[in-house]
């Protein structure tokens, strides 16, 4: 016994000085790039959505070293891989800033990976931009600074807007079927959270329309065969999906099988790719986006915005994604990475609370989403660009609104 | 120090280690160490509280559970819904995860305990489900989760804690030096005895006197606290609370595999396991190969399942200096070179003394030494305390009135009515499938009868535990062997003594077990381990373990069963001497020529009804027993 | 209507678990050993049908014509090294959960973590529907279901009437015995993990039929699988059967009546109920337990 008391004692002692006699030596001087550090959901659920962000970011990277990089110094990014693993990301963002001290972050895809990683941002005072967090009422780090164009009550905003947009129709919908996955960002929509409990049930009713399907349905369900039945049987006119990645492909396939195609559906953040997959049976699909690469909207973002689309498409067809428009997903994370660099050029060096101040002071010109202004009395969600885009010709086109428009809205097919 | 015993001077270690830590973790910064070993030593106490919280039930008792990430699910939502939605400081979060996840686990064990089949994969799967259900819960109720998560605000803490990285270091660390001052208390305990026991043979152990029920509830529930109290951590370190990062099978997954690793039957098994494993799996996530941390450690766990399921403490244990010396040498050489971190050449120094622990165990297996040397020679009764006899009561001492048990449609025993009388040797004889063992598990609690009763010393038994049934007085031999195969010899007969009707401690109980293995001429092989005995040296302490309950009646169950001759012969003294202490005894046997010669009376069963009671003699020469049990011909 | 319609297309679908959970059920039972490695070869079985289709342009179903040896082989090298390594009952557990996790990481590496479906053009089977009165049958489903009846069927009467079979359901009830008398529990295991292996390949292909697939997809069949193991009474091939579609079915009743969310909270209710009130299945076992 005596023994192995002593060798714990010793295995401490050991442990504590030869940790203490190995500290590393920083190069600190400007010639030595500057890391950002981030993690991504390069495997796992996510990933068909974690791998846009990879090339968008690089594709960023590669572009601003092309132009002298930030404070003379080039930029290095080091990504990690989260596996889509809420669990991992607080732990591996830990490591990139208490080990590999990295001079700053951006934030991993999906809400509940970003909130993690905001506990993670808040306790160590680093700036986090991020591309993809929709749930602005729990993000309350004022140093958190969001991407997308969400607005900070996107319960209220987003179904506002697809009713406004379907209101423009001939015959508006009337009876609608609500499908929520039950996690983080979708169920946010459909019931609000906390004490605010507006979402697009409530508002659906304010507007007098009628919700026949109420289903909400765990995010690993494999079996929509119930609720295609229930779907087919109550013949609504719109179909709204608040789910994630291939939740609304599942359903529509689903609902083929049994003989049954809504008039028309909605599908909040899906995967891009695979719904265009289904070819004529999701022709007419809504969604939302704060960007499509149709050709107005190109125009309007400027010169520069063509030659980042087609870098953007060159790179993604090498890494072999299957889907490489430079949309939504990717103009969310544009955002993201200009909001980050203009921080470090505005606050002149790499001094968190510096680039904090100064985001909430002055405004950042985007190329895909305009002038964006922080408030923190907003949880820095700024005034939200966001549209209706819909699925024509085998291809996403906005349609709404009118001023970011590339094409109209198209009523409900003949099913 | 050598006035505590052995426990106490582990305890006193722990505490020793404990505080050394936490000045480590409260002056990390002035002594140069880095803000990255802080929280990689916070991590494995994390892992170290939760797999020794899992490894009490499951690896002292053997009953392996799936279900570990429940406890944490409960412990962190606690913190979630109390802190994140309410408010609450997280100090009183702790220990509300701590209470729920020991309620989580009364109730798994009230309802799995209680029903006999549930062991092995069966509880291992109904662990599984646990979480499962769980989480299906939490999404679908909203004032838990509903789906969205919840963030938990940064907590409060005093000055004199640098940062909140110091803060989980200090409450993982408070935690986890709790768990494994439990799990060592625990383990040197007659909780972790009877633990111990009811790994090896829990039926044996519940005739023998071990409570299994009350002791299997508390190793349950004490999972349930520590890994409750580790869950409301861990939902501070995490930040944000969702189904997806609480409920997922890494927990269970990560548990098993450091608890099998570094050895389930020892308090620090756990803990060498939790630390290689986190710091494997941060060095290789460190080294950007963490998609292949999960080909690693799936790999590992079906590796050590196959190859060294005992785990590494024991193989250590075995050759100290080897291991020890090559981990050591090892990281030292690495560290020299320069070439990596440190921690990295830590890892090294302790894969090294793995795998010379595994390379060493399969060359030569070598039995880890008896805790502590057996002083049977030095026997001495007067210094002995003298057992508590069986109260005095008339009439006989054990009596079945209409007994019948049925199985489903099988009627085992129907309607049986005998009497055991002080002094007797009642033989009972039957073809097989007649009912005797049956009976055998009737009398000593293991079964309950589906009609008629039984009494004991006249008391009746519905309704009483097993285990107190022995301690009434009633003991029993099975046909097949069923040691403690963690044990010697000798302490196989002492659990008999601990567990019997004296409570005894161990040190008396080892004298008293000594007397016992002389009567069954036994005590050359007591720090033998049961492995080594042969068939007829194991039913000899399957008696001595039986006798050391100090029984008035013991029931053998064809204990001589695949005996040679000779064997036979002495296995028959030893019955007669037992018989002479004055044991009454039931024996069930076909060997006709033994039961003429040792029974004073002889019982016949056919097809489970009484056909014959009496005299050895008349019984046996009864046309009707001739018919039934010896067939037409008399040989 | 919609119930009855829910009812059974959940019962169609239910074809779909028996037809996971016979392989695992039939091994279990018989060779005590509890292979969770059978879900990495159902994944497998999915993605060779997408592979193989995507890259061949054969129908789905044909597939099968690679799939199912592929998978006969894989189930019995895995069996046989079980054997080999004498590993059964509870390590058996351990040590398969580990080569699952090993299996999915494999597959991530190869057809990464992306979701991977079977393009429209080469699916014909994925929207159709056979309409009956005033229910439609779901062709996917219909599908599930009737190889599940197939096989399964297939198997039961292969247990009862070759010599193989009641080979097999004596090992079952008595090893030793079974020795005796001259059954080689090697090539027995082999053969059944083979067999298993195929059980495997028309799962997988039936599940890629219209589903997409992704490396974690095995995690989620867990609950449902093992609740029909435990259910039909492990080693009891008809009772597997009826377990899946009883599942099915319910799992369908309580998505229309309640919620779908509900259905996990409902389906594992269902588990832990049946496993304290009747572990050893809901209907009599054809082995000893």
């Amino acid at each position: 016994m005596r023994t192995k008391v002593l060798a714990v004692f010793v295995v401490a002692a050991l442990a504590a000085t030869t940790a203490a006699c190995s500290k590393k030596d920083d190069g600190g001087t400007t010639s030595t790039p500057l890391v950002v550090g981030s993690t991504l959901s390069l495997t796992g659920a996510f990933a068909a959505t974690g791998i846009i962000h990879k090339v968008a970011g690089e594709a960023f990277i590669a572009r601003l070293n092309a132009n002298g990089g930030l404070l003379g110094r080039q930029v290095e990014w080091k990504v990690l891989d989260d596996q889509s693993d809420t669990a991992k990301v607080g732990q591996l963002y830990e490591q990139l800033i208490s080990q590999d001290k990295v001079d700053a972050i951006l934030g991993p895809y999906a809400t509940p990976n970003i909130l993690a990683t905001m506990a993670v941002a808040e306790r160590h005072g680093l700036v986090l931009p991020h591309h993809t967090a929709v749930l602005a009422p729990q993000l309350t780090y004022k140093c958190q600074f969001p991407g997308w164009s969400i607005g900070p009550t996107p319960n209220q905003f987003i179904p506002n807007l697809l009713f406004d947009a379907l209101a423009t129709l001939p015959q508006p919908p009337k009876k609608i079927a609500v499908l929520t996955s039950q996690s983080g960002s979708a169920a946010f929509v459909t019931n609000g959270f906390g004490n605010d409990k507006t979402g697009l049930l409530t508002i659906a009713a304010q507007r007098g329309i009628e919700v026949v399907v109420n289903a909400p349905y765990p995010p690993t369900i494999s079996d929509w065969g119930s609720i295609a039945a229930q779907v087919a049987g109550a013949k609504p006119d719109l179909v709204i999906n608040n789910g994630l990645g291939v939740d609304t492909v599942n359903a529509l396939t689903a609902m083929k099988q049994l003989g049954y195609r809504p008039p028309m559906t909605f599908s909040l953040f899906p995967a891009p790719g695979p719904l265009l997959g289904l070819g004529a049976d999701s022709a007419g699909v809504l969604s939302v986006s704060i960007f499509e690469p149709n050709a107005p909207l190109i125009s309007k973002a400027g010169a520069d915005a063509q030659a980042i689309i087609d870098d953007y498409k060159s790179r993604a067809t090498t890494a072999k994604i299957p889907y490489t428009a430079f949309e939504t997903q990717a103009a969310a994370s544009w955002n993201a990475w200009q909001i980050l660099a203009a921080s470090i050029k505005g606050a002149g060096k790499v001094d968190h609370k510096a680039m904090c101040d100064w985001l909430h002071a002055n405004p950042v010109d985007t190329t895909f989403s305009g002038r964006l202004t922080f408030d923190a009395s907003k949880n820095n969600f700024w005034a939200p660009t966001l549209g209706i885009k819909q699925i024509q010709n085998g291809q996403w086109v906005m349609v709404w609104p009118s001023d970011r428009a590339a094409g109209t809205l198209t009523g409900p097919t003949a099913s | 120090m050598s006035a505590l015993g052995p426990m106490g001077r582990g305890l006193l270690g722990l505490l020793g280690t404990a505080v050394v830590l936490a000045m480590l973790g409260i002056f990390s910064e002035d002594l140069g160490l880095s803000q990255y070993l802080l929280v990689l030593v916070a991590t494995i106490l994390f892992w170290t509280t939760q797999a020794t919280s899992w490894n009490l039930l499951s690896g002292f008792a053997g009953y392996f559970s799936f279900g570990q990430g429940a406890y944490v699910a409960v412990g962190a939502y606690s913190t979630a819904v109390l802190t994140g939605r309410h408010g609450v400081n997280f100090l009183y979060s702790i220990p509300v995860g701590a209470a729920l996840g020991g309620l989580l686990a009364l109730l798994i064990g009230m309802v799995a305990f209680r029903l006999r089949g549930l062991r092995g994969e069966i509880f291992a799967l109904l662990t599984l489900a646990v979480p499962f259900i769980l989480a299906a819960y939490a999404r679908i109720t909203d004032w838990v989760d509903g789906g969205q998560g919840t963030t938990i605000p940064l907590p409060n803490y005093p000055e004199w804690i640098a940062d909140f990285q110091h803060l989980m270091f200090l409450l993982n660390l408070a935690v986890a030096t709790l768990a494994v001052g439990l799990a060592l208390g625990v383990h040197r305990s007659r909780l972790g005895r009877g633990l111990a026991a009811i790994h090896d043979a829990e039926d044996a152990a519940e005739v023998l006197g071990v409570p299994t029920f009350r002791y299997k509830m508390m190793a349950i529930v004490l999972g349930g606290v520590l890994g409750g109290a580790g869950g409301a951590i861990f939902a501070l370190q995490i930040g944000f609370v969702a189904v997806e990062s609480v409920f997922n099978l890494t927990i269970p997954l990560f548990v098993i595999i450091m608890s099998v690793l570094g050895g389930r039957t020892h308090w620090l098994g756990p803990v060498i396991g939790a630390t290689l494993i986190v710091t494997l799996q941060d060095r290789l996530a460190a080294g950007g190969l963490s998609a292949w941390s999960a080909i690693i450690f799936g790999g590992l766990l079906a590796l050590l399942v196959v190859a060294a399921s005992d785990g590494l403490y024991s193989r250590v244990r075995a050759n100290p200096w080897p291991t020890l010396g090559a981990g050591v040498g090892v990281a030292a050489v690495v560290l020299v070179t320069g070439t990596v971190e440190t921690v990295t050449a830590l890892l090294y120094g302790m894969l090294a003394a793995t795998a010379v622990a595994i390379g060493a165990g399969l060359l030569r297996p070598a039995r880890a030494s008896a805790a502590s040397a057996s002083d049977a020679s030095t026997m001495d009764d007067e210094a002995l305390p003298r057992p508590t006899p069986v109260p005095a009561s008339e009439g006989p001492l054990v009596a079945c009135e209409g007994v019948s048990r049925y199985f489903g449609g099988v009627r085992a025993l129907e309607d049986v009515s005998l009497t055991v009388d002080r002094g007797e040797i009642v033989g009972l004889v039957g073809a097989n499938g007649s009912g005797k063992t049956t009976l055998v598990n009737l009398l000593c609690g293991a079964m309950r009868p589906t009609r008629g009763t039984i009494r004991i010393g006249g008391r009746p038994t519905a309704g009483t535990a097993a285990h107190r049934i022995a301690h009434a007085g009633v003991a029993r031999t099975y046909q097949i062997p069923k040691p403690f195969a963690s044990m010697t010899v000798h302490d196989n007969v002492a659990m008999a003594v601990m567990f019997g009707r004296d409570n005894a401690r161990l040190p008396v109980a080892r004298r008293v077990a000594a007397r016992h293995l002389a009567t069954v001429g036994l005590s050359r092989l007591a720090d033998a381990y049961p492995s080594t005995l042969n068939l007829h040296q194991r039913q000899l302490l399957e008696m001595a373990r039986a006798i050391a309950a100090d029984p008035t009646v013991l029931l053998l169950d064809e204990a001589l069963a695949g005996l040679s001759p000779a064997e036979i012969d002495d296995a028959v003294t030893v019955i007669r001497s037992i018989h002479d202490s004055g044991i009454s005894i039931v024996i069930v046997e076909h060997l006709l020529r033994v039961v003429r010669g040792l029974a004073t009376r002889v019982v016949v069963l056919d097809h489970g009804s009484v056909i014959a009671d009496g005299e050895p003699a008349a019984v046996l020469s009864d046309p009707a027993v001739v018919a039934a049990y010896l067939g037409r011909q008399r040989a | 209507m919609i119930t009855l319609q829910a009812a059974v297309t959940g019962a169609l679908v239910g074809g779909l678990y028996a037809l996971m959970a016979a392989g695992l059920s039939a091994t279990w039972g018989v060779l005590r050993v509890i292979n969770l490695a059978h879900f990495g070869l159902i994944l497998i079985g999915a993605y060779l049908t997408y592979q193989v289709a995507t890259s061949w342009g054969l129908d789905p179903i044909a597939t099968l014509l690679v799939s199912a040896p592929a998978l006969f082989v894989a189930g019995a090298l895995l069996q046989g090294a079980y054997d080999r390594l004498g590993v059964a009952g509870f390590n058996s557990l351990l040590m398969s959960f580990g080569l699952l996790i090993v299996i999915i990481q494999i597959a991530t590496n190869i057809w990464t973590a992306d979701f991977q479906r079977i393009a429209p053009e080469l699916n014909r089977y994925a929207t159709g529907g056979l309409p009956l009165g005033r229910l439609i049958l779901p062709t996917p489903a219909l599908i599930a279901f009737s190889f599940a009846v197939v096989l399964i069927g297939g198997g039961y009467i292969a247990l009862q009437r070759t010599f193989v079979g009641r080979g097999m359901r004596a090992f079952a009830e008595d090893r030793n015995v079974a020795a005796a008398f001259g059954i080689d529990h090697r090539r027995l295991g082999l053969l059944l993990g083979g067999l298993s292996g195929v059980s495997a390949a028309v799962a997988g292909m039936v599940f890629a039929l219209s589903n997409s697939i992704t490396p974690t997809t095995p995690y989620e069949w867990f609950g449902t699988v093992f609740a029909v193991v435990i259910l039909g009474g492990v080693g009891n091939l008809l009772g597997t059967l009826v377990a899946g579609v009883g599942i099915g079915v319910l799992s369908g009743l309580v998505s229309v009546i309640w919620s779908p969310s509900t259905e996990p909270f409902m389906l594992f209710l269902a588990v832990i109920l049946a496993l304290l009130l009747r572990p050893q299945g809901l209907f009599r076992t054809a082995g000893a337990q």
